[in-house]
């Protein structure tokens, strides 16, 4: 393909080993995943670690669960960024914006697909869930207003920011001009088109902001409302779903955009400015999570029901301690790295990476926290405890979601050009 | 003829731990191994010589402000007019957010068919071949086959699909009948009664007009329609014992 065509910005087009590796990879962890969803559809649910609480003692929410939330969290930074861009006008974060939205395109869908990897009966979950959606169902908010109408409102926003570099990529001779050419529609970067696109930005950006913020909440509440389960039942939930989802989606845009500027070869975009603004906003975040944590701790230790101290006891220095520590010590050596770099005013773009992925490392955890202790060990009727223990199935599907995931923003950056691709685009070739 | 109120009550002065609800809700109802419909706790209370042990029958609580019933995303999980909160099988998206709502573990999940989780291989079992003259007994009660209530649904029984969710119905394919749950007609020492609680005659109103009485995790908000006659609730301090077995089963 880049024989016959003119050289495309950002190596739109342009197969190297490393992309093909990376490609293999993905491809590889796909094909596992599927192969792992083949034998979870054969068996039935019975091959996942996965039992009944209460007299089966098990874990009837585990690995599943945790990353639906966990990938609807990553979706948070990416129309944040998108959107904090047009609002608050902070330009420097531009190149990063295009690669953002299409984060949180990818992992929205692969929350949708964690949702059908856990269904008893995924295809009458396809149907059911629009055809009898009940609003009372905290459930709602994460099919309907998460799935429908935040990737939806998201997709349009990718659309529309996306019109001028596809006007622009439509003027090469490119086998992959068709593509351009329908996605610019029509579009043809004239001063009105410009001022139009902007407007409607401006205004679908401010409408993203409450959804989102309403759409993590909801998912909190799927948790947070449930009365009978002693360490879910917390008015902190929600905003707590909110403020991880920005850590693990800022964590995982540093890490996005780091990756682009090294695999680009491009010395000064992402500029700089635009990896402190991460840096600062993942640590304010974080700031407020270890916060929202030590609350909800010294609550429930303090003044909680007898089965919420048990379970506070539980997390912080039994059973579940390790997952509980490896998490907040994750997130408080990441606070700990971006507050030394805020200090001394040196921002170091490995040391942002780490701090990227050492937040992740927090929400994975955290998330297996809030989920499974309550039910292995938080019944109030004198049940036995329970025990949940993941089976290679359910690794090797999320493996597969991520692979997936990776898979997708590999191909689509061959296919389209990852960050705004700068006017005129004559002056761009190499 | 109005609309019945549907209440049950259990006397835990009279239980004695047998278990033989339990047996009876299974087969009734055809639940798969490791599916407690009904489940009986055995409880120890205080230390020798002050040992005390005692039981407590657990069917669904049939609550009138159900946890479940307000999770369920699709309304698979539903309260009839006349207290029963069913499930239906075929709206069923297998979520399993009712079971994590309800705070006394009634509800059971089908990770295999349950046609493939049966005590016995009802499909080709040699062993019982040979002592029922090479013919396979039919496990299936058929009256869990049939739609029941104004709603016609497909709620009784617990042999239809793998990947959706089931509980004690009350035994809704017999209260259609006019007979009494499983667990209440087979029990030898009458533990338990069903009817009618806005039927001043009835026996669960003799019975709750005439005797102390409690309901599970009142605190909860959920307001059952199972109502536990001359005892106390299960204190933090009860250990169970002889739980049942079967934990990775499904």
């Amino acid at each position: 393909m880049s024989g016959r065509a003119v050289a495309l910005p950002y190596g739109v087009g342009r197969i190297s080993l490393g992309w093909l590796a990376l490609v293999a990879i993905a491809a590889a962890l796909v094909g596992v995943g599927a192969f792992a969803y083949a034998i979870q559809e054969l068996e039935g649910p019975i091959a996942t670690g996965l039992r009944d609480w209460g007299t089966m003692g098990g874990a009837t929410w585990g690995l599943y669960v945790s990353f639906i939330v966990y990938f609807v969290g990553v979706s948070f930074a990416g129309i944040t960024v998108a959107a904090l861009i047009r609002i608050l006008g902070l330009t420097y974060l531009r190149p990063i914006s295009r690669v953002a939205e299409l984060l949180t395109i990818v992992s929205l869908i692969l929350g949708a697909l964690s949702v059908l990897a856990d269904l008893g009966q995924p295809l009458r979950g396809i149907a059911n869930l629009f055809r009898y959606a009940r609003p009372q169902s905290p459930f709602f908010g994460t099919f309907t207003m998460v799935i429908a109408g935040y990737l939806f409102a998201s997709l349009v926003y990718f659309y529309l920011a996306g019109r001028r570099d596809a006007y622009l990529m439509a003027q090469y001779p490119s086998p992959l001009r068709w593509l351009y050419r329908a996605w610019a529609a029509g579009y043809q970067d004239t001063p009105e088109e410009k001022a139009r696109h902007e407007r409607i930005s401006f205004w679908l950006a401010l409408g993203i902001l409450p959804l989102l913020v309403i759409a993590h909440s909801t998912l909190g509440l799927v948790f947070g409302l449930m009365g009978g389960r002693p360490g879910w039942f917390s008015a902190l939930q929600a905003p707590g779903f909110v403020v991880l989802a920005g850590v693990s989606g800022i964590g995982h845009i540093i890490v996005l955009a780091a990756l682009l500027r090294w695999s680009l070869g491009l010395r000064d975009q992402p500029e700089m400015a635009a990896f402190r603004w991460l840096g600062q906003a993942l640590l304010v975040l974080g700031i407020i999570y270890i916060y929202f944590t030590i609350v909800e701790m010294v609550t429930a230790g303090y003044a909680g029901r007898e089965h919420e101290q048990r379970l506070a006891k539980l997390v912080l220095v039994g059973y579940y301690a390790p997952f509980f520590w490896t998490g907040m010590g994750a997130l408080g050596l990441a606070i700990g790295l971006l507050a030394s770099q805020a200090l001394s005013g040196r921002w170091s773009i490995p040391l942002l990476v780490a701090s990227g992925i050492l937040a992740n490392v927090t929400a994975v955890a955290k998330r297996l926290i809030i989920v499974v202790p309550s039910l292995t060990h938080g019944s109030l009727l004198p049940y036995g405890i329970g025990m949940y223990i993941p089976t290679w199935v359910e690794g090797a599907i999320i493996a597969g979601l991520m692979g997936l995931g990776a898979l997708t923003i590999l191909l689509f950056m061959k296919a389209f050009p990852i960050m705004e691709v700068p006017a005129p685009v004559e002056e761009v070739r190499p | 003829m109005a609309m019945p109120r549907y209440a049950m009550t259990i006397d835990l002065s009279r239980c004695m731990g047998c278990r033989a609800c339990m047996v009876a809700c299974k087969v009734e109802n055809n639940t798969p191994e490791a599916h407690f419909w009904m489940y009986v706790f055995r409880f120890e209370e205080e230390e020798y010589p002050k040992t005390r042990v005692w039981f407590l029958p657990r069917p669904c609580q049939h609550c009138d402000n159900a946890p479940c019933v307000k999770v369920c995303p699709v309304g698979a999980r539903y309260k009839r007019d006349d207290g029963l909160v069913l499930t239906d099988f075929q709206r069923c998206i297998g979520c399993r957010y009712c079971e994590v709502a309800c705070p006394y573990g009634v509800n059971y999940f089908h990770w295999k068919h349950p046609d493939k989780a049966q005590y016995l291989d009802y499909t080709d079992d040699p062993e019982v071949k040979s002592r029922t003259n090479n013919t396979m007994p039919p496990y299936r009660n058929p009256d869990a086959d049939l739609r029941y209530g104004p709603e016609e649904r497909l709620t009784a029984g617990a042999h239809h699909y793998r990947g959706v969710i089931g509980k004690c119905t009350f035994c809704v394919h017999r209260v259609e009948k006019g007979l009494e749950p499983a667990c209440v007609a087979n029990c030898p020492v009458r533990v338990f009664e069903f009817g009618d609680l806005d039927d001043p005659n009835s026996i669960v109103s003799q019975k709750l007009r005439t005797n102390p009485h409690f309901r599970l995790l009142e605190e909860e908000g959920t307001k059952p329609r199972v109502y536990y006659l001359m005892g106390n609730p299960p204190s933090p301090e009860v250990r169970q014992v002889m739980p049942v077995k079967g934990g990775k089963r499904g």
